[in-house]
């Protein structure tokens, strides 16, 4: 087991707090779209930036079929065309898997920028299954929101590693 | 330390599943299988009925707390307010009072004259009350989703209007939802009427308009169109019926290299803030089927070519 120098040792992470992240994702996703933005572009995908932090950390529970699943569910929610985020979702899961490895050796900021290329390509793909499809384009702000889910990536690298960040052992003297 | 509270277990040796370039070709091969199959052959509503169903408590869930801020803020909205809301209702119904009286005596005379030259009689739809629950989330067309799905009787086809015209169509109906692509979506067609003038047309929504807008397309650059003309439902297409206010011409522009002069409308309905709509039953379902064509008379034609 290689691991960089001064990372801290993390316990097992939970499953059910694995995909309880992965379905608040998708809620809070929903939640944007009914409640915040309706059908605004720029919208930050949630629900890829936690497949793709779960395909990199846990790539062992969180693959490819979970993120078509996802893409799935998402396209009937948006209404769109029915497979179009799958495929985004299908090669953006792989592209993490792909670079799993690696990724984690760098520092959270430098991974961030690191996965700014996988939320771009993804989108794109979605943008051209939904342009061939008869789609008109819903402008340039949709740009942003690759950048804003590579913005997200820090705060959602510490949240979500809470868990596993907890004392193996209890103990009342040091709480952490 | 006990055994197991490290994350990092070695990969398993044996039983790895397919490899992940494998996944990524299955997966794919099956989107875009979808995606030809959702356009191409319009055979995925099974498919989609079932995956809205599984997901429909969900989206229940988050409309919740949707509902209460928009309830709540209602509720401590001011007293002046509500008060002049009120105030203007009254004006407007003041207004449409007369009209509706006119209306009444208008629509019994047009029976009897109906009947007096033997011609089908005009048809009326029933409708029901129906709530926009949210806008669909896809940026790349125009769509809001509503209350009332096949439960309720919805058919796939309705046409939807709010207070001031007609607002879309319900283009999928799942078990509790349906969703009602708007006029402003570019896909959406409705034919129309000049209330003016009498010439028909086609209605096209305009996507590239940020607010929501529409255009005439096909109208000759010579066509009598001016800008404030109010544009109704036509009734020739077997969707809508006639008579439903749609849009009022914004703007005209004729250029001599054109065939076709350039019209932009702005939908009457309130596209983006109604809440309550009707949704009326298809024309289509009520009228006679068109006569077969060995029915028709042959020589009818050869007299006309004469």
């Amino acid at each position: 087991m290689i691991m960089r120098q001064g990372q801290q040792l993390l316990l097992p992470a939970n499953p059910f707090f694995i995909w309880g992240t992965l379905l608040a994702a998708f809620v809070l996703h929903m939640l944007q779209n009914m409640g915040f933005w309706g059908r605004a572009a720029w919208v930050p995908d949630l629900l890829a930036l936690v497949l793709v932090f779960w395909s990199v950390h846990q790539p062992l529970r969180v693959g490819i079929g979970a993120a078509f699943v996802f893409g799935l569910c998402l396209d009937v929610h948006q209404s769109g065309l029915l497979g179009a985020n799958a495929l985004a979702y299908t090669v953006l899961s792989f592209f993490a898997i792909t670079i799993h490895r690696r990724l984690l050796w760098f520092t959270v900021p430098s991974q961030a920028l690191q996965v700014l290329p996988l939320f771009v390509a993804s989108q794109w793909i979605g943008l051209g299954a939904k342009m061939l499809a008869g789609g008109s384009f819903p402008g340039w702000t949709i740009l942003l929101a690759p950048v804003l889910q590579a913005a997200l990536w820090p705060a959602v690298s510490v949240l979500l590693l809470v868990p596993q960040r907890r004392a193996p052992d209890r103990d009342l003297n040091r709480p952490l | 330390m006990p055994l197991g509270t490290l994350d990092r277990t070695p990969p398993p040796f044996f039983r790895q599943g397919p490899s992940a370039l494998s996944k990524l070709m299955v997966c794919s091969a099956l989107a875009v299988f979808l995606m030809v199959a959702d356009v191409r052959f319009r055979v995925t509503q099974p498919v989609r009925a079932a995956i809205a169903d599984v997901l429909y408590p969900f989206q229940w869930l988050v409309l919740q707390p949707v509902n209460w801020v928009r309830g709540s803020t209602g509720y401590f909205q001011s007293l002046q307010a509500a008060q002049s809301g009120a105030e203007q209702m009254r004006i407007a119904l003041a207004a449409q009072a007369q009209k509706a009286n006119q209306v009444e005596e208008l629509a019994l005379e047009n029976t009897r004259l109906r009947q007096l030259l033997e011609l089908r009689q005009r048809i009326t739809t029933p409708a029901r009350a129906a709530q926009i629950l949210y806008d669909a989330a896809d940026p790349f067309s125009r769509k809001v989703i509503i209350d009332r799905g096949e439960m309720h009787g919805i058919v796939s086809g309705s046409p939807v209007i709010d207070g001031y015209g007609v607002l879309g169509q319900v283009t999928r109906v799942f078990g509790a939802v349906s969703e009602v692509t708007l006029i402003t979506d570019g896909d959406q067609a409705i034919p129309v009427l000049n209330t003016r003038t009498g010439v028909r047309g086609v209605a096209f929504g305009d996507m590239s308009h940020p607010a929501g807008g529409m255009e005439l397309r096909f109208a000759p650059a010579d066509t009598d169109v001016q800008a404030g003309d109010v544009l109704s439902t036509s009734g020739v297409d077997g969707v809508y019926p006639a008579g439903l206010a749609v849009a009022r011409v914004d703007k005209v522009e004729r250029r001599s290299e054109l065939v076709f002069a350039r019209i932009a409308l702005s939908p009457l309905a309130q596209v983006r803030g109604t809440i309550h709509v009707m949704v009326l039953q298809p024309v289509a379902s009520q009228i006679e089927p068109r006569p077969s064509e060995t029915s028709a008379p042959a020589p009818a034609r050869k007299s006309l070519r004469k």
